[in-house]
């Protein structure tokens, strides 16, 4: 049985995380003998609050500012502006304070020692966050039992399959037994039964009272998982509420999905022209294309739909009541109000 | 065992698995060296004086500098490939303290080396290696290693800020074994050059570990040479505390602690 600490071990602050004005500005140098600078801004101005044993989502596309923020929370970036406190301490004095209260959970298969096995990794990090002696041993072994690694313990990293590997991140992430885990998309480039598996996991230490925060562009996951969602975009936040009350803003509305062939970009601009058409996904394989069309006309603007798809094969054609990915398509997309 | 400790034998702990784990290094470490110090005698069979003592030195040198340079650079190197430097650099350890760990693990390596070559000379190529004071000639070796270490830490740091690093230690390996005075004596450089020769540790130990191969008795000299290596060497620790904790510093701003 897994041992977890109480998350009433507070610092000076009422939530775990607070985080105000936030902004990361990275310095770009191009060229080699006609050198110029450019400034790329990553994260402006992002403010929230996470509170003890929440389980919090940060969602959105490539390029955001997830990745940023959870480095600048985990003292792994000194912003360029703004504050964050973590457990009450500031991200920018109390540096080794954070880190040895904190775990980090990162995505990716990368991360372990390969060439050693899964105990030696998990000693060498009980043993850099200051984990006593005493209770290494007990710890590993049970943190391998409750990752289901406790079998495949002595054998070599590399010999591991994906989720294994996966498994093994978290099993680090706890080592110290952690107070936050961040978690930075950790179910990215698993199969869907490896995710799930991981998904599980995530859930069963929010519920022994770990507060988390995870990075995500998989909405039903956040919508699984999460308490609440704050939605990134260009670096700000767009919105911030529960799964079901993002969902809201998109309650006037139906998605219509189309599948069909012969479907080019064509016939996707087309759509974004008709006035009632508020956000379009177009996934444009070479077999088999897929519209999501978001409206308030829903089943009526299937006449329109219809009509521009005349030389098009129509395969399906749904209309659905609309999800958190239709609700985070439209945010990340600007058209909500 | 305090923190400190701790983090730098677990660093070296976990360098001996991947060592053991890949062998490949033989190569490197014993071939070259081996063939250095063929060459060397190979050149230096008729002439007279303890060019024999030089040659062996030199390719334990090579053996030790190349090792320690390649491996401390490496040791930063190795985790940005593994993907583990964010990891590490995220625990409250110091990062210092585990690339230490590391480059004690690269001496240990270093010495197995000057021990190989010091046998293949006297067993294979017959050369005379009469040390007059053995107990003074292994610590001063010792203490040269260390100081090789400390010198491999401070071009370590520089591996966290730029992925270009490997070029910058390429360049310096060959210069190293000439102005530290380990393939002939100092004094046959040009004078412009014994200024940077006495910033080196090495060559203060590369001396001393002369003087006890030819001396049986602790000599002033000898005292010396060890004492002004072991300022040196506590300077370049100094060093690279001081650039360790700069170059974290920067990288947290910049973004480029795990550029590979």
């Amino acid at each position: 049985m897994l041992e977890l600490s109480s998350q009433n071990v507070q610092a000076s602050s009422d939530k775990a995380i607070v985080v105000e004005h936030l902004c990361k500005v990275f310095n770009v140098t191009k060229g080699v003998l006609r050198r110029t600078k450019t400034q790329v801004v990553a994260v402006k101005d992002v403010s929230f609050e996470i509170d003890y044993g929440e389980l919090f989502g940060l969602v959105g596309p490539n390029g955001a500012g997830k990745t940023t923020t959870i480095k600048m929370l985990t003292t792994m970036l000194i912003p360029t502006s703004g504050t964050a406190t973590v457990l009450g301490y500031d991200i920018q004095k109390d540096v080794k304070k954070i880190r040895e209260r904190i775990g980090i959970v990162l995505g990716g298969e990368r991360g372990l020692y390969t060439r050693v096995n899964a105990i030696d990794n998990l000693r060498y990090f009980a043993d850099l966050y200051g984990v006593p002696v005493n209770t290494q041993e007990k710890r590993v072994k049970e943190l391998l039992q409750f990752m289901g690694l406790w079998d495949r313990a002595q054998d070599r990293v590399e010999t591991y399959s994906k989720g294994m590997k996966q498994r093994l991140h978290l099993a680090r992430g706890l080592i110290n037994d952690p107070q936050i885990v961040f978690m930075d998309e950790p179910t990215i480039g698993l199969d869907p039964e490896i995710a799930k598996e991981t998904r599980n996991m995530i859930k069963e230490l929010a519920e022994k009272g770990k507060t988390i925060l995870l990075t995500t562009h998989y909405m039903f996951e956040a919508d699984e998982l999460c308490k609440r969602v704050a939605i990134i975009r260009n670096g700000e936040i767009v919105a911030l509420d529960t799964p079901s009350g993002l969902k809201k803003y998109v309650k006037d509305t139906s998605v219509v999905e189309i599948e069909g062939f012969g479907i080019t970009e064509k016939e996707v601009a087309k759509f974004k022209e008709v006035p009632e058409v508020l956000s379009i996904s177009a996934d444009l394989s070479e077999n088999k294309q897929v519209l999501k069309i978001q409206t308030p006309k829903g089943s009526e603007i299937i006449s329109d739909a219809q009509d521009i798809l005349k030389n098009s094969r129509i395969y399906d054609l749904k209309v659905k009541e609309p999800t958190l990915e239709d609700a985070y398509l439209r945010l990340v997309e600007g058209s909500v109000k | 065992m305090p923190q400190t400790l701790r983090v730098i034998y677990s660093a070296f702990r976990m360098a001996m698995l991947h060592w053991i784990a890949d062998p490949q290094w033989v190569i490197p470490n014993v071939i070259a060296p081996f063939v250095f110090t063929f060459v060397a005698l190979t050149l230096f069979k008729e002439a007279s004086g303890p060019f024999g003592l030089y040659a062996v030195l030199g390719g334990g040198m090579m053996g030790m500098w190349g090792n320690t340079l390649y491996s401390s650079g490496f040791a930063i190197e190795f985790e940005k490939w593994q993907g583990t430097l964010e990891e590490v650099v995220a625990t409250p350890s110091n990062l210092l303290h585990v690339i230490a760990g590391r480059s004690v693990s690269n001496a240990l390596f270093g010495l197995t080396n000057m021990v190989a070559i010091l046998l293949i000379a006297s067993l294979v190529f017959k050369v005379p290696l009469g040390v007059a004071n053995p107990i003074l000639f292994a610590l001063s070796i010792v203490l040269t290693l260390l100081s090789v270490s400390a010198l491999g830490l401070i071009f370590a740091s520089a591996f966290v800020l730029s992925r270009y690093a490997q070029v910058f230690t390429n360049g310096l390996e060959f210069p190293i074994y000439v102005i530290s005075g380990s393939m002939f004596p100092i004094a046959l450089l040009p004078f412009w050059i014994h200024p940077a020769s006495y910033l080196l540790g090495p060559t203060w130990g590369i001396e001393a570990i002369r003087i006890a191969a030819a001396q049986e008795s602790v000599s002033v000299t000898f005292c010396l040479n060890v004492g002004v290596m072991l300022l040196i060497t506590l300077a370049y620790v100094m060093i690279a505390a001081f650039l360790f904790k700069k170059v974290e510093t920067k990288s947290r701003r910049d973004g480029t602690l795990v550029q590979a």
